[in-house]
């Protein structure tokens, strides 16, 4: 907390490695909105998550916090500046809409569609002067009744909350937020400040004094790659070209009926792009243009509608020959563009307004179910990326699938290999940006890959009254074979049947929940079908149930609700899913949701996929980071972050089991955050089945019993333990002036600064 | 013997397992009975001619399959099955007359309830405290405790009841365990053709069909389709065996390699439904899910972005594991759901009390512990503890001066480490004390392992004794002396301060006496212990005789001495001044 503030105060950015399930979330959040409420200039707080449930736990605790600062306020005054904190979550129609109709919709593309048929300004002008002309969202309808800026009491809003309050007033919880005219605390997923086709509209009116969190950043830099990175498939380009064709019809329907329209357009187009964008309602925004380029005119030869469709017409078919090639192509954009313009003479300029282009002339149209030309709209984003940067990207075009595939599916990805190219605009912009996470050893890599310099660079370790949790390293079967995940050796009988008995073996042992990680999904769903024919699952049916990850995610959750039922039931469940897969991103199996965790495999990525490929190479040429490095790192990070998930909180207890020889390898381990890697004891590096299965026995024996004995003193410290170690800080270095204030506040959270004195000691006061 | 005969009421306490038919047209017709503690199980012929015994049968088959159903459904687990002890009960021989099944599982119990286990929740009716079966089950499963029961109570020292009092939890332990019911089974319905003499076989039994039926509804639906009009029974199971619709339902990907050997079927393949192996399942439900576990809020969270994910991590890929994958989670909540029943709506998933959602992110260490600096005594009871110590307490301890204490300690402290490095000892006076202190320690290991009642304390004690006895070459029969007397008195202690104190909680009630006949006990038990030494004086000197080292005995039995001692004085001080709290 002392080196948040110190980050805070030095307006500068930091890296912070917390264990998980310490009250990392609370304690950011308790220092930052102190923080907020003493200054008067009340900077904001931008806090990114990155799932939903994430987003939601976060807003939950924020609400806690607040409630608690509101019960421990002094004067009325202060009462005042508590009530009146705004703090809110951000999420995507789909998510908050409350329409009878549209909600039901599955797709999240066709809700947004569906949502601004109904809400567009031009919509709504004409629904207001002829009611009942058109379809218009009553919800919406009421929040334009209503005052704006005074729309919803202040207070901390979660996403149900906001839901409720909706269908309590009849009003639309989506645009809620944006309505409103100062929010304090502002929690949304990465994607709405990294992805600059959202951040143009969500972050814009950010002000620059603002705090960003990123709050379990140890994936951010796949974030911001993914931001940036396009795949266009066969079918799309059809579809796009089926769209440009519709673009063409309409516009000389409108050119016999209302000409003036794209006359007005043309006229605003010549003064320029800014003008042009309006807001409210627009339908995709600009990736990523520099200042400059906003400013200037779009060029002429894409100024008229007709022009321009018939540019997008020759892009796309261009697009369209080159997925013929029947061999892999990798290409830079310089040379990509280089070949367009010999063959098509699209220059490059105009070719990087065509997002901004397009997006003006579907406004111009008043064009209703906008899903349709979700993939025109891809192919234009494609072509302002392309325009755009040179470096740091590359285009690969992959005809066949798989290397043994020969029916031709042929993909072009336009690829981002450095990440730094997203997040730059966030570290320019906002002066204190914090990237904190449970699992992001080893720290350095971070502020290499992503180009900054932090100011503060920390990693807490875990202090604990007890092992509450136990590592332990499976490296061969009780038969002695060695089990491994390795390509080769993987889908070998012994491998996958010593794979099964650890399973059956620990489904036996331990109580309630077990989860089990794969490193794939086709790894999974074939040893899933293995162990099946083997009788293996036969064996753990007999002592949990079994719940598997699918590929659908609202089918997982289901699956995922009943896991938790049957846990909290005594039925006990096995949980098998994929690390990196979606349950392993943001959801939390504590307590009894999770007594153990078993890691089959290391979870690499796959190494022959040419994207990865490019990016280590451009990672090695570009940053000095060897390819081994990165991908031991990137299995590691992912490891680290399936197994952490049973911990929540001291109390809590769990095993975490890696099966696979190579982490027994000391520089595997030692990717491991430090919270984890100090508990992993020589003798539990290196274990066959049986023994791991006797330690882990012994474990469970002594973790059952009372953990409420005396944990103050240790992990735990009293408001006397914490006046005293600040203290002996003040004596140390005299520069503490406002610990008093924030110890004050947070007497419950630890420094976990490696402090362990015998406090109780010196409390009996000789 | 012929069925039909009238029925005479017949108490039989056994469960039913399982149920076996003749074949049809087998020259005999048979219907064979499991029960759950007898696999030999009973056969019953029936005599009358065929055609109407068959009919017969068939009557009692579909009762009997109903029983079955329900019992495996609500069965308890077969080991504390109601022992044949119980009076009156008889287990009729296989000629009996035809028995009249009694239901011995409460069908009505809802699982869940099972499932809490609690003894006094599920509605026990008497105390199982007073039970003697409990008590006897107890004794049966712990070999150390009947020994000591043999010779407290059959040796008629204390009375059963005295013996009990204070180990009520074993007694409830075991009325727990027993009313605990085992759940389903939550293997998958999966059934393996067995092959003899190159002809493979399914056994269809009423009990498979039951599965099936609950497992695949479109089975049953078929089936009520089909028999008997269209096809005989067995003809509709032999069919739906080589249908494509087993095939479908059967649990493992290679039978999809199978599928070339199923023949077409007409009757079967219009339930065949197409394999659920799109991405998305075919079967939506459209159930809320709480925020904080959905996984498909997140994935509509924002647009899509990046590259498609490489090979490995496209989900889905291998189409033929995702039926299985479903069915697996499809079971799973079958079960749950016969367990618990349906989840809770939507709306009040989303109405759900700020409460559960706080507890959700609620960390149980973070939280303040009050903000009072001493922790307040919290007892059950208080009064009655006041009430009841006013009474009996003995003078009480000398007060502590904690200050005057830690300064005594500092003093004595002071100057420690000269005084270590002074300390030297002799090499053989070291050892021998270092061993008297092992000896000593393993003695009262000894001596605690045997009083604690754990499971496995026994199994160490055992061991314990074993090495002890080896290490200290202790004849075994003067071993198993100064055990006995050791546990003996160790039994003498425990009601005696047991009847000296006032019982810890109010869940002993049952066992509650009137102060006076406290009194008198712990007069008794005071007889009982003021003999001890003799006893031990005894060992010792048979020892002796056996020519082992007298002290050693003495050594091991100090310091059950000890305590034995300080009762002793305890008491005598008491009775010296037979109410010291009241007077105050």
């Amino acid at each position: 907390m002392c080196d948040l503030k110190r980050t805070l105060d030095a307006t500068g950015h930091c890296v912070l490695e917390m264990p998980s399930g310490t009250g990392k979330t609370v304690s950011l959040l308790s220092l930052i909105v102190s923080y907020q409420q003493f200054y008067p200039t009340r900077r904001k707080l931008i806090y990114c998550s990155r799932t939903v449930p994430e987003i939601e736990k976060a807003l939950a605790e924020l609400k806690r916090l607040m409630a608690y600062r509101l019960s421990c306020v002094e004067t009325d005054e202060e009462r005042q500046k508590e009530q009146s904190f705004y703090g809110i979550g951000l999420t995507s129609r789909k998510n908050l809409c409350i329409h009878p109709e549209v909600s039901k919709e599955k797709k999240g593309v066709v809700v947004d569609a569906r949502c601004r048929d109904l809400t567009n300004a031009a919509v709504c002008e004409r629904g207001r002067q002829d009611p009942g002309s058109v379809d218009l969202c009553d919800w919406h309808e009421n929040l334009g009744k209503l005052e704006p800026g005074n729309l919803i009491p202040p207070g901390i809003w979660t996403l149900a909350d906001v839901l409720q309050y909706g269908r309590d007033n009849k009003i639309c919880p989506y645009f809620l937020p944006g309505q409103m005219p100062f929010v304090d605390v502002i929690i949304y997923s990465f994607h709405y400040l990294l992805d600059p086709k959202v951040a143009e509209q969500v972050s814009k009116e950010m002000s620059k004094d603002a705090i960003v969190v990123f709050d379990e950043a140890h994936n951010i830099d796949n974030v911001c790659i993914e931001s940036l990175s396009i795949d266009l498939t066969r079918p799309m380009l059809d579809s796009a070209a089926r769209s440009v064709g519709r673009l063409g019809d309409k516009i000389d329907e409108i050119k016999k009926t209302d000409a003036s329209k794209l006359q007005d357009e043309y006229a605003k187009l010549v003064e320029g792009l800014q003008e042009a964008a309006d807001n409210e309602d627009a339908f995709m925004s600009n990736p990523v243009l520099p200042e400059d380029l906003l400013k200037e005119a779009i060029p002429g030869n894409i100024r008229k509608a007709e022009h321009f469709v018939a540019f997008l017409k020759r892009f796309v078919e261009y697009l369209k020959t080159r997925m013929r090639v029947l061999h892999v192509v990798a290409e830079t954009p310089l040379s990509f563009l280089q070949h367009l313009k010999d063959i098509t003479y699209i220059e490059r300029r105009p070719l990087r307004f065509c997002a901004e282009r397009l997006q003006s002339l579907v406004r111009t149209l008043e064009l209703s179910r906008l899903d349709e030309f979700s993939a025109l709209q891809k192919v234009a984003t494609f072509a302002t990326l392309v325009s755009t940067y040179e470096k740091g990207f590359l285009l690969i075009l992959e005809p066949f699938e798989t290397d043994n595939a020969t029916v031709p599916n042929p993909i072009f990805h336009f690829t981002c290999l450095d990440p730094s190219i997203a997040i730059k605009p966030v570290f320019e912009r906002f002066s204190t940006v914090v990237i904190t996470s449970g699992t992001i050893s080893p720290l350095d890599m971070y502020p290499k890959m992503l180009q900054f310099t932090p100011v503060v660079q920390e990693t807490y370790s875990m202090t604990l009254t007890r092992n509450s949790f136990l590592p332990l390293v499976i490296t061969r079967g009780s038969d002695q074979v060695a089990i491994s995940s390795r390509f080769e050796v993987r889908n070998d009988p012994a491998v996958v049947r010593n794979f099964g008995s650890i399973l059956i073996e620990y489904s036996k042992i331990v109580p309630d929940g077990v989860v089990a990680f794969f490193p794939s999904y086709l790894y999974m769903e074939s040893i899933v079908a293995a162990w099946n024919d083997m009788g293996i699952l036969n064996e753990v049916w007999k002592h949990k149930l079994i719940f598997v990850e699918t590929p659908d995610a609202n089918e997982t959750s289901i699956a995922l609700e009943n896991y938790r039922r049957a846990c909290d039931n005594g039925r006990g469940a096995v949980l098998l899913s994929v690390a990196r897969g979606k349950v392993s991103e943001g959801i939390d199996f504590d307590h009894n949701y999770g007594r153990a965790v078993i890691m089959f495999g290391v979870p690499y990525q796959y190494t022959e996929s040419r994207i990865l490929k490019a990016r280590l190479e451009y990672l090695r040429d570009a940053y000095r980071i060897r390819e081994s490095e990165f991908l031991g790192f990137d299995a590691m990070r992912n490891a680290a972050q399936c197994v952490g998930r049973v911990l929540r909180g001291k109390t809590d207890w769990g095993l975490m089991v890696f099966a696979d020889k190579r982490f027994a390898r000391a520089d595997k381990r030692a990717k491991l955050p430090r919270w984890i890697n100090q508990y992993i004891t020589e003798t539990a590096s290196n274990l066959s089945t049986d023994m791991a299965l006797t330690l882990s026995k012994l474990f469970m024996r002594t973790i059952s019993q009372n953990p409420n004995e005396n944990q103050t003193g240790i992990s735990l410290w009293t408001l006397e333990d914490v006046e005293k170690a600040q203290a002996k800080q003040k004596e140390l270095a005299l520069q503490a002036q406002q610990e008093q204030r924030d110890a004050a506040m947070d007497e419950e959270d630890e420094y976990g600064d490696g402090g362990i004195d015998d406090s109780m000691l010196p409390d009996l006061d000789v | 013997m012929d069925a039909g005969r009238e029925e005479r009421p017949h108490n039989i306490d056994f469960i039913l397992q399982a149920l076996f038919c003749s074949k049809e047209g087998a020259a005999q017709v048979r219907l064979k009975i499991g029960l759950v503690n007898d696999d030999a199980g009973h056969n019953f012929t029936f005599t009358s001619p065929q055609a109407v015994a068959l009919v017969e049968r068939e009557k009692f088959k579909q009762e009997l399959t109903n029983i079955i159903s329900r019992n495996r459904s609500v069965a308890p687990t077969p080991a504390p099955l109601r022992p044949s002890v119980t009076p009156g009960t008889s287990v009729p021989p296989s000629n009996a007359p035809t028995p009249r099944i009694q239901q011995l599982a409460r069908p009505s119990m809802s699982r869940a309830q099972s499932v809490a286990s609690d003894s006094r929740r599920s509605g026990t009716p008497s105390d199982p405290t007073g039970d003697y079966r409990l008590r006897k089950r107890v004794l049966l499963s712990n070999a150390e405790l009947a020994g000591l029961h043999k010779e407290l109570v059959i040796g008629g020292q204390i009375t059963e009841a005295e013996f009990w009092e204070g180990r009520e939890h074993l007694i409830a332990a075991q009325a727990a365990s027993e009313n605990q019911r085992k759940g389903k089974s939550g293997q998958l319905v999966d059934p393996r053709p067995t092959t003899v003499d190159g002809e493979t076989k399914i056994v269809v039994t009423p009990q498979l069909v039951h599965d099936i039926f609950e497992e695949y509804p479109i089975v049953e639906k078929a089936y009520n389709d089909n028999v008997p009009k269209k096809l005989s029974e067995g003809e509709f199971w032999k069919r739906y065996f080589q249908s494509k619709l087993f095939n479908a339902h059967r649990a493992s990907i290679r039978s999809s390699a199978a599928q070339h050997v199923v023949k077409d079927d007409p009757i079967f393949d219009k339930y065949l439904e197409k394999d659920d192996d799109e991405l998305e399942p075919r079967r939506i439900r459209d159930e809320g899910v709480d925020l904080f576990i959905d996984l498909g809020a997140t994935h509509v969270d924002h647009g899509e972005t990046g590259n498609l994910k490489d090979v490995t991590m496209q989900a889905g890929k291998q189409k033929a594991v995702l039926p299985l994958i479903r069915k697996f989670n499809e079971h799973s909540g079958r079960l749950l759901n016969t367990t618990l029943g349906e989840p809770s709506s939507k709306r009040r998933k989303l109405n759900s009390a700020e409460d559960e959602r706080y507890a959700q992110i609620d960390i149980e260490d973070l939280r303040d512990n009050e903000t009072s600096t001493s922790i307040l005594l919290n007892m059950q009871d208080r009064e009655r503890y006041f009430e009841g110590r006013s009474a009996e307490v003995g003078p009480a301890a000398p007060k502590v001066d904690i200050r005057a204490a830690i300064r005594e300690a500092k003093v004595s402290l002071h100057d420690w480490q000269g005084n270590l490095v002074r300390l030297k000892m002799e090499k053989k006076a070291a050892d021998s004390a270092v061993l008297a202190m092992t000896q000593n320690v393993a003695a009262r290991l000894d001596v605690r392992m045997r009083t604690s009642e754990l499971p496995n304390s026994r199994v160490y004690a055992s061991r314990l004794s074993h090495l002890f006895a080896i290490a200290d070459d202790i004849p075994e029969n003067i071993f198993r002396q100064m055990t006995t007397c050791q546990t003996a008195a160790n039994e003498f202690l425990r009601q005696f301060w047991l009847s000296i104190y006032p019982p810890p909680h109010e869940a002993q009630l049952s066992s509650v006496t009137t102060p006076a006949q406290k009194a008198a006990k712990a007069t008794k038990m005071i007889g009982y212990l003021e003999r001890t030494h003799e006893r031990v004086e005894a060992i010792v000197r048979s020892a002796q005789m056996e020519g082992v080292d007298s002290s050693r005995i003495q050594v091991a039995m100090k310091p059950i001495l000890d305590s034995v001692d300080k009762a002793l004085a305890f008491w005598k001080a008491r009775s010296s001044n037979p109410n010291p709290r009241g007077a105050r």
